[in-house]
């Protein structure tokens, strides 16, 4: 119980987990930001009538909101370089399996948005003239997002802490960068303690801001 | 593309998969079996305990809910022992984690049920002479765990996900005895496409029944949307 705690060593190798944060950040937008677009045209396809895109739309969203995303991870890092004519990376690799794990949680968010807005918004908007396209752009998306956003906070959050995963295929991510240097300095209590709070800084702002927002929507919605 | 897929080693092996896949289910179930409980007590401690108990175990179930699991994980695994000077073999450190783990997330499960629950409850439990402690467990509860049963089912099924981290301390689940034949066959394509296969058909199985309760409830009127 008398060991000795040393914190000091993550400031010894700041510039290592800089290089770790840095990676995990990038990794983190890509798959965001590629995700959250991506999922629209896939929410899409999922919501459209036509067979042809409904039902790809449908097995892809179920695949990849029903496997691990680490068994997703490990089938773009060791199996896909076999069917693909390019180099993957551990980046690539990473990137690839948690943007369409993003897209398909996405494109649930979106499709679940659209569906909660009243069918008398659609109504309203045709009543005016409006075109298809109108209406979805000028009446219903702007309600729709507004209550979109604690979700699509909720998956930001989620797939903030997914990334440490790619530790596994050793892109060097925190998580990566931790391990590493605790294999070399023998310093696994401060390391993974100090990586554990550096997520925690970066995550429970986030989570709180998700939590004050539901509140003021639900509230907003009673009045 | 000119690859030659070959099934028939993934099949030469398949009892060893399924072995895996035993322990999987070994260890959501005893995360659940611990989790479950303890995510109660957070629950109750969180909603109605005094505030030097009740920071602590809000501190608990935040943190245990903004770091990656892995990160848990490896904690558990690689940091206590040193701490306390015990070892921990990479099951204990597995069921150690994910109950812990899952017990935040179903600490807010249960408190998000237990607060959806409208104060005449309480008041109707008062005036027929219950105390605080019978109210919740007769009157409350009760309706509580009927309302989030569609909630604590999904966050089985994350768990159920979640736990293919364990194949990272070399125990052995579903995924690390396919990372074990994809090594030693170096068929990697097929092992791990039946892999995924095999968690696919478990978990969307999982997620089609909790869909059809969902639906089941919302009918009967005995779930809150969420």
């Amino acid at each position: 119980m008398d060991y000795a705690w040393d914190f000091s060593s993550l400031l010894t190798n700041g510039t290592m987990l800089l290089i770790g944060l840095r990676n995990t950040l990038a990794l983190w937008l890509t798959s965001l930001l590629l995700g959250f677009f991506f999922g629209g045209f896939v929410g899409a396809a999922r919501y459209a009538r036509n067979r042809f895109l409904n039902w790809p739309a449908s097995a892809f969203i179920e695949v990849f909101r029903n496997t691990p995303v680490l068994v997703q991870i490990m089938w773009f890092f060791f199996a896909f370089p076999i069917l693909s004519p390019l180099d993957i990376d551990a980046f690539t690799a990473a990137a690839l399996a948690l943007t369409l794990n993003t897209t398909a949680f996405a494109a649930e968010i979106y499709r679940g948005g659209i569906q909660s807005i009243h069918k008398g918004q659609w109504e309203a908007g045709q009543a005016l003239g409006m075109s298809y396209s109108q209406q979805m752009t000028r009446i219903i998306l702007p309600q729709a997002i507004r209550r979109m956003i604690p979700a699509f906070m909720n998956r930001a959050v989620e797939l903030m802490k997914m990334t440490a995963l790619a530790s596994t295929v050793a892109y060097g991510e925190l998580m990566y960068q931790a391990k590493t240097i605790s294999t070399i300095s023998f310093n696994p209590i401060e390391m993974y303690t100090g990586v554990g709070l550096i997520f925690f800084v970066m995550i429970f702002p986030i989570a709180l801001f998700v939590q004050r927002l539901e509140r003021r929507l639900r509230s907003q919605a009673d009045t | 593309m000119g690859y030659e897929w070959d099934f028939t080693v993934v099949f030469r092996e398949f009892d060893l998969l399924i072995l895996g896949l035993v322990n999987t289910l070994k260890v959501t179930g005893l995360a659940l079996v611990f989790g479950v409980p303890l995510g109660l007590l957070l629950a109750i401690a969180r909603l109605y305990g005094s505030w030097p108990f009740r920071i602590p175990v809000v501190v608990l179930i935040e943190f245990l809910r903004a770091t990656p699991p892995i990160a848990q994980l490896f904690w558990f695994f690689f940091a206590l022992p040193i701490l306390i000077g015990v070892a921990i073999d990479p099951f204990r450190a597995s069921v150690l984690t994910f109950s812990l783990q899952s017990s935040a997330f179903f600490a807010e499960v249960f408190r998000g049920g237990i607060v959806s629950i409208e104060r005449g409850q309480w008041e109707a439990a008062k005036a027929i002479g219950m105390n605080r402690a019978q109210a919740l467990h007769r009157v409350i509860l009760p309706q509580a765990v009927k309302r989030m049963t569609p909630a604590f089912f999904e966050r089985a099924i994350e768990l159920l996900k979640t736990t293919t981290l364990v194949s990272t301390i070399s125990y052995a689940d579903l995924l690390y005895q396919a990372n074990t034949i994809a090594q030693s066959t170096y068929r990697y394509l097929e092992v791990f496409t039946i892999t995924a296969g095999i968690y696919f058909i478990v978990i969307f199985a999982c997620s089609i029944a909790v869909r059809r309760l969902e639906r089941h409830m919302a009918r009967t009127g005995e779930t809150t949307a969420h």
